[in-house]
């Protein structure tokens, strides 16, 4: 019991708040107009500005709809009409050196602005599309994808 | 009108995409806010083009080598991902603020930089602020974990006392570990000794 309650307290003190983060959001949704959509472990859910985001989050916009997200490693990903973004992976642990973003664009057209991940370990990004894999080196590309 | 222009669009896609009208992806190349252009690398199973320069483009279908790169003009581009251009997000705001030695006191000009934060936390209404302290490479790491932590939590506490929502703020501590400029152990080092506070 008392062996509990120091390993409680060591984990308060030196890494509660990194052990949180890891587990916790993603990222989250910083532009909204139109119909947007998140699909999340098989529901729906209707984003408002600052909803966060999860990994297997799927992004979707409608005919009229666009969206912006951040990811917690200042990766940003903007999404235009009738556009589906699915967030497959994501590790961001500069602490042990943990990165992964994996990604794929399904269909419509995108923005995509490299983070620190792309920065630190850009072997650690990968954007899949239906038609071939995208790997970057610190970068800004637009990508459309028809479906 | 709305008609008009969606049509458009559709016509300067197809254009981006033509050389081959069959091609289902189209990847280019943009500089990014500071001007500067990285590198893209597309492959499938049946090879790999990379292109390095500004709107630089490559079309690709998944039974088909990614095609030769070609040049699109800038201003085609704009029309054409004009959705979503509008909707990219503004980049995270990064502040670093400094430390007086040894301790959880924020040096005089990172004092007056707080205010400032505080604006652009609320021109943003952001819900998603980082937090992460950091030491120079006096003292031993494990008490530098302590005091790099001490430091991000003095920083969240002035940020909630302003009004903040603490659900907003995720804090993390890192130590020594990760300089902003790489020193000899024990070496005093004041821009190590530091938080670094990005709003997104």
């Amino acid at each position: 019991m008392k062996y509990y309650i120091v390993v409680v307290c060591m984990m308060c003190v030196l890494g509660w708040d990194t052990l949180w983060a890891a587990q916790d959001h993603i990222g989250s949704i910083k532009t909204l107009s139109g119909t947007v959509v998140i699909l999340r472990e098989g529901r729906d859910v209707q984003p408002a500005l600052g909803t966060r985001l999860f990994t297997r989050d799927t992004i979707k916009t409608g005919p009229d709809g666009s969206a912006g997200i951040i990811l917690q490693d200042d990766t940003v990903v903007s999404l235009g009409h009738d556009s589906e973004l699915s967030l497959k992976e994501f590790r961001f642990d500069p602490m042990t050196k943990d990165f992964s973003l994996i990604s794929r664009m399904v269909s419509g057209t995108f923005v995509f602005v490299s983070g620190l991940i792309g920065k630190l370990s850009p072997a650690s990004v990968r954007i899949e599309t239906p038609d071939g894999i995208v790997a970057i080196r610190g970068t800004k590309f637009v990508a459309h994808i028809q479906e | 009108m709305a008609l008009q222009k969606t049509c458009f669009v559709l016509l300067i896609l197809a254009g981006l995409i033509c050389g081959c009208s069959s091609a289902k992806t189209v990847i280019i190349l943009l500089p990014d806010e500071s001007g500067k252009v990285g590198e893209v690398q597309i492959s499938n199973k049946h090879g790999v083009r990379t292109i390095k320069s500004a709107y630089a483009s490559v079309s690709v279908r998944g039974d088909k080598k990614p095609q030769q790169p070609v040049t699109v003009p800038e201003q085609e581009v704009r029309e054409a991902f004009a959705a979503a251009l509008v909707a990219e997000p503004l980049p995270p705001a990064r502040y670093m603020l400094f430390f007086v030695w040894d301790s959880t006191e924020l040096t005089k000009k990172s004092r007056a930089e707080l205010p400032a934060i505080f604006s652009e936390i609320q021109k943003r209404t952001s819900t998603d602020i980082s937090v992460s302290g950091h030491t120079d490479r006096c003292g031993v790491g494990d008490f530098n974990i302590g005091l790099s932590r001490r430091r991000a939590a003095r920083v969240r506490d002035l940020l909630v006392a302003e009004g903040v929502a603490a659900e907003s703020i995720s804090v993390s501590s890192h130590g020594e570990d990760n300089p902003l400029v790489i020193t000899a152990d024990d070496v005093p080092e004041p821009r190590n000794r530091r938080v670094e506070v990005i709003i997104r």
